[in-house]
């Protein structure tokens, strides 16, 4: 029971970390906070379905080209809809949702709500750890999940582009006046951001069946774990994951399986009230209270 | 467009004239300022008296319409303070709850319950938002955002106050036409005393917080006891509706936490225009029943009331009350431009 | 320029309001002389919704084609009308299901309602609002036996309420036969109980919990999982480690198919055996990857599958087929179809019988309703309930089948019956 519980809070972890890198990612680049996650997730599952059912390409190819068609759709969103609203937060907020339930309830009048929508497995089989079986899908995951987290952290910290678009998100002025350009930052972090989104969608969705629902629930997930471990801090993002997701597992198996989401969306409420700037977040703990 | 004009806006000269009620000059004057609140009043009143021709259905969808105005009221009232709030439904819910409880345990008729959840449910939330009032933007609307999803989840999981069956058979109204009056006398009081509200010194502080809140800080002023009332004084007219449909349904449950009650008002607030508490009831009376009219389409009516609110929030920020406001105060006329030279 | 286009939108969106508003004004009532009108309120974004609306638009087509119904020697036509009430979503308020409900009944005027809502918490709550109507209500998809239970304590105002489809009370009987069976036969004792959080499942489990635990079952545990959740690996983890030998899932919600994927990725040695919306149809099999393997699902009426104990459950499939091609006759849902197929033509029975369009005679009619239909025999209780059973020849049946090798091998009840339950190849 010991080693399932940590078997598959691991793979929880790395669930929920995958659902909120996108989001955590453009926060901490751009400022926005993306609602349209959701939408974009769930987008990107359904391009995936549509690719590999009605036109036919390999699984792995589909994957791709709706990670890449979500990742552009991220920049249009920036360059169309947020450019106008541009640090009008609340009107970010309200547009971006607005944005993301169009989409989720697009796929919904038009019918996209049967469990006909599955994405296939990369990998077929299954391994037993220590007496826990466990499939490669999931063991897939937690590999992508920890690549990418890896990836990003060293692309924000040591990278020209990366350095600069943190430096956006820190001060944008100053930033400015340095030569970088705020609104090409912003439409890479969009862009970065729903890509993101969409990788977390063809390799979790597999998993289960693509859901509308879900992708309410994405967008709450992403809130809660970016929330807890600073909304833009990558080791915070990565804390936060895991917190949540040994949390869930474990209150699941203990208290029933209806707490999970109890879990999450009491993890937000409580570390907003108690350290809005989350576990690890620093920069904007002047900004957020008064 | 001609680049040798420009468009120069004027204010009527009827508006100049009788812009201080004192010095209304003719009947004209007179008119031009009553009409449009008179016409709009004399509308609301009479309509329960349609209820032969129009049904039932649409007398409903004229409750759901001012319930959710009442809402988008508090919204108003709220964002005034610059407390940005994603989950109205946290209020429509409170009220509703505590409405249902009293009545479900205790027997209680509307004519109790409904002040007593009014100013109870207001109370609640307020306690319930306290600790959270001293944040701002994003984060005060990320957690209110959360809190109703987190109440319902509870309610859920616990089984208290009926789980998710909720609490049923309750008490009703005596008939839609008394039902009608209540909810406009409630709207008709809100907008009046909001409106008053914020013209006087309290309201004042309320509008200054939101414009700059360590400057009122500065001043000596408890922000954080400000922010309190003020979200006390919202939430009133909300869980005023939560509690009028528990009774009205004569059911309470989960679904008073919907994310319906959060994104109905907000974009009613939107479209119609925010900061003036008429845009807001000016906004639910658009939406709700467009999206009653669209409600053949499922779920494409949520869609289109997405895509309004992105348009109204990118295209016209000011909302359709503003709008109408200057058409109606101003006229627009081309004026040839001067050569940008001889500045 | 740039400024102009908000203004358009907004003149754009408050024209198309206008006009339609004014269009909304006059619901068309014109042929209401010759037409007899069908509403069908409930969640079409469903399977369940969706394929009852399809099979009441083909009985209603069948009905037309042969010319329609003499009422007092006036031939009328049938027709429907839909509407979506999206109860089934999670956070849809049961009042903005009632609203949609009595936007059908007062802009259309229909003459009885068939199908009825989705979930059995706003069929209670629908049933004062239809009763101001006075229209007959034929529902088949909502199970809560409070239906009757209001219809046998209020017969006045209720009379006017039927149900076609099978309620809580059946389904839990039938889960008991079988249960009792797979006990007996292979030795089971330990059953694990996963359920959603809704009213008529929650009901359902505690019913067939009730009866294990009075015959000898240890119930190793009880889930119940909110409308929408998709992970359900805590539960078969703790059925694992308890050593359950039976899983009995009820669900109704697409998502909950995959429990079943999860169940053989983490190789869960029970057998399952209960109501997984997903797993009933046809083509479950290639969806789930043949991860479905002894899989014993329950189809709540007969209808989707043809059975060899009711002809035309037959045709049934055949019509269906051919009217909207072999792809939507195999999604068939298990629950919610056939009896939708049968309420128009029992409803056209009574109304012949009765020879008018009077609710009050229409629903005297339909309670001396003898007919045969493609879930059997139909014939109502007391109480407005259909009387389900295992004899299809004397009451209506529902049916249950095993996944085995891509198929569904029907195992219940006796009558249609092609092989028993078995326990899969591990």
């Amino acid at each position: 029971m010991v080693a399932n519980l940590l078997i598959y809070g691991l793979v929880n972890s790395v669930v929920l970390m995958l659902t909120a890198l996108g989001f955590s990612l453009t926060f901490g680049l751009s400022g926005v906070a993306n609602f349209a996650h959701g939408g974009l997730y769930l987008l990107a599952g359904f391009l995936a379905w549509i690719f590999i059912n009605s036109f036919g390409l390999p699984a792995a190819l589909g994957m791709i080209l709706a990670v890449i068609v979500v990742g552009i759709l991220g920049a249009l969103i920036y360059r169309f809809i947020l450019m106008p609203v541009r640090g009008i937060v609340l009107s970010e907020v309200i547009s971006t949702f607005a944005v993301g339930v169009a989409i989720l309830e697009f796929f919904r009048w038009k019918g996209f709500v049967t469990y006909d929508f599955s994405l296939p497995v990369l990998v077929q089989g299954s391994v037993k750890i220590s007496g826990v079986s466990i499939d490669y899908q999931r063991l897939l995951i937690i590999a992508i999940g920890l690549a990418l987290a890896l990836l990003l952290w060293f692309f924000t910290h040591h990278t020209r582009i990366g350095l600069a678009l943190r430096g956006m998100s820190q001060d944008e002025y100053t930033a400015l006046s340095v030569g970088i350009e705020s609104d090409w930052a912003g439409m890479l972090s969009l862009a970065l951001g729903a890509g993101l989104a969409g990788v977390a969608a063809v390799v979790i969705l597999p998993l289960g069946i693509i859901s509308i629902n879900m992708g309410y629930d994405v967008l709450l997930i992403a809130l809660a774990v970016t929330v807890l471990g600073g909304l833009e801090s990558t080791t915070g993002l990565v804390v936060g994951s895991f917190f949540v997701g040994y949390a869930m597992v474990i209150t699941s198996t203990y208290l029933g399986p209806q707490w999970g989401e109890v879990v999450y969306l009491g993890a937000i409420v409580l570390v907003l009230a108690v350290k809005p700037s989350g576990l690890f977040g620093k920069s904007k703990e002047l900004e957020e209270r008064v | 467009m001609n680049p040798g004009y420009r468009k120069e806006r004027i204010d009527r000269g009827i508006k100049v004239r009788s812009d201080d009620v004192f010095v209304l000059a003719s009947m004209r004057d007179l008119l031009y300022v009553v009409l449009p609140r008179a016409l709009v009043i004399i509308l609301l009143l009479i309509f329960p008296a349609f209820q032969d021709i129009l049904g039932s259905y649409w007398q409903n969808v004229m409750l759901s319409t001012m319930v959710i105005a009442l809402l988008a009221l508090s919204w108003d009232l709220l964002a005034g303070i610059g407390l940005v709030s994603l989950g109205q439904s946290l209020f429509f819910g409170m009220g509703g709850y505590l409405a249902g409880y009293l009545s479900f345990t205790f027997g209680w008729g509307p004519l109790y319950t409904l002040p007593v959840a009014t100013v109870g449910g207001a109370l609640l939330s307020t306690l319930t938002l306290y600790p959270i009032l001293r944040l701002r933007g994003i984060y005060f609307g990320m957690i209110t955002f959360a809190v109703p999803l987190l109440l319902s989840r509870v309610i859920e999981v616990t089984k208290i106050l009926g789980g998710t069956e909720g609490m049923s058979s309750l008490p009703s109204f005596p008939n839609t036409g008394f039902e009608l009056y209540l909810v406009m006398a409630v709207l008709f009081v809100t907008v009046y005393a909001y409106r008053m509200l914020v013209g006087t010194d309290y309201g004042l502080v309320f509008n200054a917080i939101r414009d700059n809140d360590r400057a009122v800080v500065a001043a000596g002023y408890d922000i954080q006891w400000y922010k309190a009332q003020g979200v006390f004084i919202a939430a009133l007219p909300a869980c005023f509706a939560g509690a009028f449909m528990t009774h009205h349904f004569q059911f309470v449950g989960m679904p008073a936490f919907a994310l319906d009650y959060s994104i109905l008002p907000l974009t009613s607030v939107v479209i119609g225009g925010v900061g003036t508490f008429f845009g807001a009831v000016l906004g639910s009376f658009v939406l709700v029943p467009l999206s009653e009219l669209l409600r053949e389409f499922g779920s494409l009516r949520v869609v289109v009331y997405s895509l309004m609110l992105l348009v109204f929030t990118i295209g016209l920020p000011e909302g359709i009350f503003r709008f109408v406001l200057r058409k109606y105060h101003q006229f627009e006329r081309l004026v040839p431009m001067e050569e940008a030279s001889n500045e | 320029m740039k400024k102009r286009i908000p203004v358009l939108v907004a003149l754009f969106l408050s024209l198309s309001l206008l006009v339609s508003l004014a269009g909304c004004g006059q619901p068309a009532q014109s042929t209401a002389q010759n037409k007899i009108v069908l509403g069908v309120p409930t969640a079409l974004g469903t399977v369940e919704g969706k394929d009852s609306l399809n099979s009441v638009n083909m009985a209603v087509d069948e009905i037309n084609a042969a010319g329609g119904v003499e009422v007092g020697g006036k031939k009328y036509q049938l027709s429907v009308v839909s509407i979506d009430t999206r109860e089934a979503e999670a956070g849809i308020p049961v009042n903005d299901a009632l609203t949609a409900v009595d936007k059908l009944i007062s802009q259309n005027k229909p003459n009885a309602i068939v199908v009825g809502a989705f979930r059995s918490e706003v069929l209670l709550a629908s049933m004062d609002l239809v009763a101001k109507y006075k229209i007959p209500y034929i529902t088949s998809i909502g199970m809560a036996p409070d239906y009757e239970k209001k219809i046998g304590e209020n017969y006045d105002k209720y009379k006017y309420f039927f149900r076609m489809g099978l309620n809580s009370t059946y389904l839990v009987d039938y889960l008991n036969k079988t249960t009792g069976y797979i006990g007996k036969n292979f030795n089971f004792n330990k059953v694990y109980f996963m359920y959603q959080d809704v009213a008529w499942a929650k009901g359902t489990a505690a019913g067939v919990a009730a009866w294990a635990k009075s015959n000898g079952w240890t119930i190793v545990g009880q889930d119940s999982y909110p409308t929408g959740a998709s992970d359900f690996s805590s539960s078969l983890a703790k059925a694992k480690a308890g050593g359950a030998q039976l899983i009995v899932p009820i669900f109704d919600m697409p998502q909950a198919g995959v429990l079943v994927k999860q169940a053989k990725s983490m190789q869960v040695p029970a057998l399952l055996e209960g109501f997984i919306s997903p797993v009933s149809a046809g083509n479950a099999w290639t969806t789930f990857n043949g991860e479905i393997d002894g899989f014993v699902n329950f189809v709540y009426e007969a209808g989707p599958i043809p059975l060899k104990n009711i002809p035309k459950s037959a045709a049934y499939n055949d019509a269906y087929a051919k009217k909207y091609g072999e792809d939507a006759r195999v999604k068939l849902a298990g629950h919610g179809p056939g009896p939708a197929y049968d309420s128009v033509y029992v409803l056209v029975d009574a109304i012949k019988r009765a020879n008018s369009l009077d609710s009050g005679n229409i629903v005297s009619a339909l309670e001396k309703t003898d007919y045969d239909g493609v879930i059997g025999h139909i014939k109502f209780s007391k109480n407005h309930q259909v009387i389900y059973g295992e004899n299809a020849k004397e009451t209506a049946s529902g049916l249950a089948f095993q996944w085995r090798a891509g198929k569904r091998v029907v195992v219940f009840p006796a009558d249609a019956a092609e092989s028993q339950i078995q326990l899969p190849q591990q």
